[in-house]
């Protein structure tokens, strides 16, 4: 555990009580401050009056739409927000990703998964200084002369194939939507026949750096969504 | 303008009877000549009936009479006898006109009456092959519509609690007689009072439509109107109306029966499957809340009696209880899904060698020592399709493949390329499944005897097939040829508009 994650204080905004009582059990354990909000209105005041450092919302609420809740609480702060959807909401999860979230946790899930997130989350906020070169075990990215390293040995990246490595690397551990990813790249709008070279130039930056595509290593495939560049342990 | 004709040969004929007898000198007696003066009396009784056949006789007694009756070329009569000779001369040709014009009469009625039978009999034939009740309908209105040379609907109700009958089928769609509120009105009172009524009738003898009940013993089912205009149906007709209502009235019972026979059976599979349902699903349920209910309690009420080794091995059980009961919730959620049309595809380019790497991963854990291989081939498309439902396809055949075979078998993943099709197979070496169960497998809630011990609801192939059906896809099962097990052969589409893989190969250069 970095020092960054200790004493983080998570709003959870969850109608169901024992899923509440679950993340608080296992969260505080974990050593980070929970507090608790069971309505959308509830969970929007709380995290206006004492801005937590990451939010936990579940996306099934009755009374105000998760997906509205945090629309309010994304005008007036970027504090990450992690999304807790039903394994069946392909569709709400990706509007919940382009409209802001940070990243998203199917229910049910593991503690582990969870915390892993929410880690990943909070490191990307505490972290100001942009490195020059992003180390993943044995492969590395100088971001400052356009160089990809693996095994010590130059990997030849077309720009194309560069620039999804580095927005997939920088946004290491988490998910990164299609549609995100197309429009960093290729900028603006985009087209049928784009979403087909993305599946397209992320073969080929999988046949470069991993050594079998179907396990892949470092980009992973979050179906229906998107990608995530894995941390490496 | 026939009658002036037949009216034109009977006085020619005379003429030249008369010229024959008289001029060329054939000399007869008078008594014979007046026989020879019935012959188109009974020609014209037989081809054009009483009339024509009258005035034959009256002008044979005349031509007799004048040239042949002394005096000579004089209607007088000096023999008074020729006066009862010209009786019974008449009485005959008029017995015999009469006869042979009954005669005519009968022979053309049973001809019609014969040509009804058989059309009747054709209809008839012709209504029993229909299962559809729409198309049997309009068929009748067809048939009423061709013989009479005019519009023809068919009233029914709506359903049996109904009582307001409405078009059902028309002859024309061109045309919307019979959908009028007059004639509404009219069908739903013929309807109730199972009466005829309109044109040529006592009841609204004046409207331009005539209203017949389709009746059987029982009851009414409908109402035949046929828009008559002016016309008036000759008793005949009439009948053939009748008749041909108390045919489509039959037919219209026994597809309505045969309907009910149908949804009956339908009732009673549906009934089967829910029962089935319930067992599956009270088991399935049930087996994993048992253990987690019991793991939980134990765990609260006896807390300082377990070691931490049980203590583990408790919390082990109730995890695996409750992935089990999620497993079977999804299972349950997704048929729902696919049987109400709810499961909607999100069609998007898929990378098949990209999901079986998501595929591999989500199995990771059941894997242990069992050896799986990836066999691609390097000609593999993107292929549009629901990559989520996809990739759950393949997490159920893969995870199939690996509750039903042994530790340290080999499973192959393999896929390739077949003219417009991606077929993906993934073999195993487990049990099998037996020759009589390839097809049932894809039943829900259907599971080979097989299967024995091991744990399942039957739902995971269901759900496959429904989603690749929703691809327009194949899934299909065989025996697995190096030695035993099964293999899964899902053959998927290949879209036309494809921008092949390999063509972007070094499109971009560094």
């Amino acid at each position: 555990m970095t020092a960054s994650d200790k004493g983080a204080r998570i709003l959870v905004i969850d109608d169901e009580p024992q899923i509440r009582k679950l993340l608080k059990v296992t969260l505080t354990a974990h050593h980070f401050d929970i507090e608790e909000a069971s309505t959308g209105e509830e969970g929007i005041t709380q995290a206006s009056m004492h801005p937590p450092d990451l939010i936990l919302l579940d996306l099934g609420l009755p009374d105000v739409q998760g997906l509205e809740v945090m629309r309010r609480i994304r005008e007036w702060t970027s504090l990450p927000i992690i999304v807790l959807t039903a394994k069946d909401r392909e569709a709400d999860k990706i509007i919940a990703l382009d409209s802001g979230a940070d990243d998203y946790v199917t229910k049910p899930f593991g503690m582990g998964e969870l915390i892993a997130r929410i880690r990943v989350s909070l490191r990307h906020v505490a972290k100001t200084v942009s490195e020059p070169v992003l180390r993943f075990g044995l492969l590395s990215i100088d971001l400052a002369h356009r160089l990809v390293e693996l095994n010590g040995e130059r990997v030849k990246l077309t720009p194309t194939e560069y620039d999804l490595l580095k927005i997939l690397a920088s946004n290491a551990g988490k998910v990164i939507t299609q549609r995100q990813l197309l429009q960093q790249v290729w900028g603006g709008h985009t087209t049928e026949t784009e979403a087909h070279y993305l599946r397209v130039y992320i073969g080929h930056l999988r046949k470069k750096l991993e050594e079998d595509s179907t396990r892949p290593r470092f980009i992973v495939t979050e179906p229906g969504i998107g990608y995530r560049f894995q941390m490496q342990d | 303008m026939e009658r002036h004709w037949a009216y034109a040969w009977v006085t020619l004929a005379v003429a030249l009877l008369t010229y024959i007898f008289k001029d060329l000198g054939l000399s007869f007696d008078p008594a014979n000549i007046a026989l020879i003066y019935l012959l188109p009396v009974l020609l014209s009784a037989v081809y054009w009936g009483k009339g024509v056949s009258y005035y034959a006789a009256g002008l044979g007694v005349l031509a007799f009479d004048f040239f042949f009756v002394p005096p000579f070329l004089s209607f007088s009569v000096s023999d008074l006898r020729y006066l009862v000779s010209f009786i019974v001369y008449f009485t005959v040709a008029a017995l015999t006109a009469s006869l042979a014009a009954r005669l005519k009469r009968e022979l053309q009625y049973s001809k019609l009456k014969e040509a009804q039978t058989a059309s009747l009999y054709a209809i008839s034939k012709q209504l029993s092959a229909f299962t559809d009740i729409q198309a049997l309908l309009h068929n009748v209105t067809a048939q009423v519509s061709d013989t009479f040379q005019t519009e023809a609907a068919i009233y029914l109700t709506a359903n049996k609690e109904e009582d307001e009958v409405r078009v059902a089928a028309a002859s024309s769609a061109a045309s919307n007689w019979g959908s009028g509120e007059a004639e509404l009105v009219i069908a739903n009172w013929v309807y109730r009072q199972g009466r005829m009524a309109g044109r040529g009738t006592t009841m609204l003898g004046e409207t331009t439509g005539l209203y017949i009940p389709l009746r059987t013993e029982e009851h009414i089912h409908g109402v035949l109107g046929v828009n008559l205009g002016t016309a008036v149906l000759t008793a005949d007709q009439l009948r053939f109306l009748e008749a041909l209502g108390g045919l489509a009235a039959s037919a219209i019972v026994r597809v309505k029966l045969s309907e009910e026979a149908k949804l009956a059976h339908l009732t009673a599979e549906s009934e089967r499957i829910r029962t089935a349902i319930l067992d599956s699903v009270s088991h399935e349920l049930r087996t994993p809340l048992a253990a987690l209910i019991g793991s939980a309690g134990a765990l609260i009420e006896g807390d300082s009696l377990f070691s931490a080794e049980d203590r583990m091995s408790l919390l082990t059980t109730m995890q695996e209880g409750a992935l089990r009961m999620n497993r079977l919730v999804s299972n349950l959620l997704g048929i729902v899904q696919l049987e109400s049309g709810m499961l909607k595809l999100r069609s998007k380019w898929c990378d098949i060698e990209d999901m079986i790497g998501v595929v591999l991963k989500q199995v990771e854990a059941s894997i242990s020592h069992r050896r799986v291989r990836v066999e691609l081939s390097t000609d593999i498309p993107l292929i549009q399709g629901d990559e989520v439902l996809l990739e759950q396809v393949l997490t159920n055949v893969m995870s199939n493949a690996i509750k039903y075979s042994p530790d340290y078998s080999a499973i192959t993943i393999r896929a390739q390329v077949e003219g417009r099709s991606l077929i993906l197979m993934v073999s195993d070496q487990g049990l099998g499944i037996a020759a009589n169960d390839r097809e049932r497998i894809f039943d829900k809630f259907y599971r080979s005897a097989r299967t024995g011990h091991l744990t399942g609801t039957g739902l995971g192939l269901a759900i496959c097939k429904g989603i690749i059906d929703l691809h327009g896809g194949i899934i299909e099962v065989m025996p697995n040829e190096e030695g035993q097990g099964t293999i899964i052969a899902i053959t998927l589409p290949i879209q036309q508009e494809q921008v092949v893989k390999s063509h972007q190969e070094g499109m971009e250069q560094e």
